[in-house]
């Protein structure tokens, strides 16, 4: 799980998504921050000076009376200081007396540091009444008609306003989270989108890879042009190896055999030790020769035009009645016009030799070849060949054997053995299938799936 | 019997070329196959053992042009490619068998004894005349169950007239078909041997035709 989750962030849509979710999730929050002190800023400061001007209202309507006590001329027409513990509140204070209370702190008195002036406005926070947070505004007022101190205090409960940015913030990051939502959404459908070439591309390597296209084609972006440019050449470089290596291979079979011959026909009638050693691994590096550089040879891919088959059956079909013309054999085709094989020519003439050439050794008169497709509706398209003869026909329990190495159930007919095990070496390596049955005839049938084209 | 080797690789074609000849048949060699070819083209061959790949000409286009000018000869290609493509391409150009290197040297000889067997109808290794027996595979020759020991020379005609039994044989057909071409030929030899194998059967089965050859016949009445 772990190790999926690294894995997604070290791919190219992990990359993108996470630079671009980190990106705008940092801008929001840093964005959010900023919004929110603005308005906690801006509420504040109305506050205060919401409270400066109820401090200048009050010096505007305070007098002293006769008596030496400071009132005020006219009510403070604000509902607000009279019922108590509203969250509005003023006091004004002197030195060594009885301050004057607004009706709404009620038993509660503001304690203000008369001991230190403050003739500019000062503003601070103190626990009120009833558990409330009390934002202060106070400020020393000389009144013009004595020459008495008066500190002004006005205070509000700030508990609402908090509640106020509190909603505000939630609000807030309600609107971000759901801004990120919709940006992240965006962001993968983006991402998505962008990448929708390379995933095509990947396609089309996987179709080139199976052979179910020779190249990448197609109109690709301007940025992965190049790409799929250079991975048509590098398909074409390797269709050359390929061709190259097999060349080489069919040089090394002609260089190694003729002399190989050499060695086995001149030790052919030595009945010494040592002739008869010799002639032993002779026949063993033969054999060795044979299988791997019958393996080498197939190049057991698809791709290409795809070969039609009904000529080379046919031509198989002429060469194996010609090579058992004294048995009047007859080899007859039934394959359709349109039937192509996906693979090589020479793995097709391979399997086909392999496999009538034995039938052809069998038969007594007849070998029939039928190729037809593959009905069944399978992953891709296939065709189903069969090969039979009216030969003695191989018992069930041997068919098996007859697709090891080496194996032949009867030594008197010439051949070496190896063919069957080739054929279902190639067929498999075409992922087809291929099995021995009993024929409508009599004899073996060999019954092969193979893809078709 | 006289059969051509079409080969380029010089120690493979001496080894076939003496068991060839070891064995009872003239041998002529081409390394090449423009050689090769003019060579079947131009002189009659009991078969012919042809490589497939070969400098010049290769193998398949020579038996090509062989069977559209009408030679019918019996041809055994040996192919180092041992992929079906190439087996099937030689056979379907007129190849009648093939033999794939390496091959010992006993199978190629008797592919070609079965090719020439076939060639003129013949289903048995052994041949008989009457009490006349020749056996290919080892080059026996027996009268009524009697071995006789013939020369190489008198082996050649011999067989060859048992693979024509009936036919009328000119003496140039037999010095064609028992001589290489290096050799020095003259049709009177040709009487001599035919005697040496009359005398030597001791039975008539070697009729002279006059003015037109030899006639291998058994005939109940004459003996």
């Amino acid at each position: 799980m772990i190790e999926a989750t690294g894995r997604f962030f070290r791919s190219l849509t992990g990359r993108l998504l996470l630079s671009a979710i980190l990106w705008s999730a940092a801008a929001l929050a840093v964005g959010g921050m900023l919004l929110s002190f603005a308005f906690r800023t801006y509420v504040l400061t109305d506050i205060d000076r919401k409270l400066e001007m109820m401090i200048d209202t009050m010096v505007g309507i305070s007098e002293i009376s006769p008596e030496g006590v400071l009132r005020f001329n006219q009510p403070l027409l604000d509902q607000r200081f009279a019922a108590p513990y509203s969250g509005w509140y003023w006091q004004i204070s002197e030195l060594d007396s009885q301050p004057f209370r607004s009706r709404s702190l009620w038993d509660f008195e503001l304690a203000p540091d008369l001991d230190h002036r403050a003739f500019s406005l000062k503003l601070s926070e103190v626990p009120g009444p009833d558990g409330q947070d009390l934002r202060v505004a106070e400020r020393d007022i000389i009144l013009p008609e004595a020459d008495r101190i008066f500190r002004y205090q006005v205070a509000t409960d700030t508990g609402e306003v908090r509640d106020a940015i509190a909603r505000f913030n939630w609000l807030l990051m309600g609107a971000l989270a759901f801004i990120m939502f919709t940006v992240s959404l965006a962001l993968v459908i983006q991402v998505a989108y962008g990448l929708r070439p390379l995933r095509n591309l990947r396609r089309s390597l996987t179709a080139v890879r199976s052979g179910h296209k020779e190249r990448i084609d197609g109109d690709w972006p301007e940025d992965l042009r190049p790409l799929a440019q250079e991975i048509n050449a590098l398909i074409d470089q390797n269709e050359k190896l390929v061709d190259r290596a097999r060349t080489h291979v069919g040089n090394l079979a002609h260089a190694l055999k003729t002399p190989l011959s050499v060695i086995m026909n001149e030790v052919e009638n030595d009945t010494s030790k040592k002739g008869q050693a010799i002639a032993l691994q002779a026949k063993n590096i033969r054999e060795h020769v044979d299988h791997h550089l019958k393996r080498a040879r197939i190049a057991g891919g698809g791709s290409g035009p795809g070969l039609p088959i009904r000529e080379r059956m046919e031509k198989v079909a002429r060469a194996i009645a010609r090579l058992n013309r004294d048995k009047d054999l007859e080899v007859t085709v039934s394959c359709p016009e349109d039937l192509k094989f996906d693979g090589e020519k020479e793995d097709f003439d391979e399997i086909l030799g392999n496999i009538v050439d034995n039938a052809g050794k069998w038969a007594s008169s007849v070998v029939t070849m039928t190729a037809q497709r593959t009905e069944e509706n399978l992953r891709r398209p296939y065709m189903d060949i069969r090969v039979e003869d009216d030969g003695p026909g191989v018992p069930a329990e041997e068919r098996e054997t007859l697709f090891e190495r080496g194996k032949r159930l009867d030594e008197h007919v010439p051949g070496t053995g190896l063919g069957l095990a080739i054929v279902r070496d190639i067929v498999e390596l075409y992922g087809g299938t291929a099995y021995l049955d009993e024929a409508k005839l009599g004899g073996l049938a060999v019954v092969m799936r193979l893809p078709a084209k | 019997m006289r059969v051509l080797i079409v080969e380029d690789d010089a120690a493979l074609a001496g080894q076939m070329k003496q068991s060839l000849i070891d064995t009872g048949y003239s041998v002529d060699h081409a390394t090449d196959g423009e050689d090769g070819h003019f060579l079947g083209d131009t002189e009659p061959y009991d078969a012919v053992i042809l490589d497939l790949g070969l400098p010049v000409m290769d193998g398949a286009s020579i038996l090509k042009r062989w069977r559209t000018d009408g030679k019918e000869m019996p041809v055994l290609i040996l192919t180092a490619r041992d992929g079906w493509t190439d087996k099937v391409e030689g056979l379907d150009a007129g190849a009648d068998d093939y033999l794939t290197k390496p091959f010992v040297m006993e199978e190629l000889l008797a592919r070609l004894r079965a090719l020439i067997r076939r060639s003129v109808g013949q289903s048995s290794p052994q041949f008989s005349c009457g009490p006349v027996m020749l056996d290919t595979r080892n080059g026996r020759v027996s009268v009524h169950g009697r071995a006789i020991k013939l020369t190489a020379q008198e082996f050649k005609l011999l067989s060859y007239l048992m693979h024509h039994e009936g036919k009328v044989v000119s003496r140039t057909e037999l010095t064609e078909h028992i001589y290489d071409q290096d050799f020095d030929r003259d049709s009177n030899t040709i009487e001599v041997f035919v005697n040496r194998i009359r005398k030597k059967l001791d039975v008539p089965i070697i009729a002279t035709v006059r003015g037109l050859g030899y006639r291998l016949e058994w005939q109940e009445d004459k003996a």
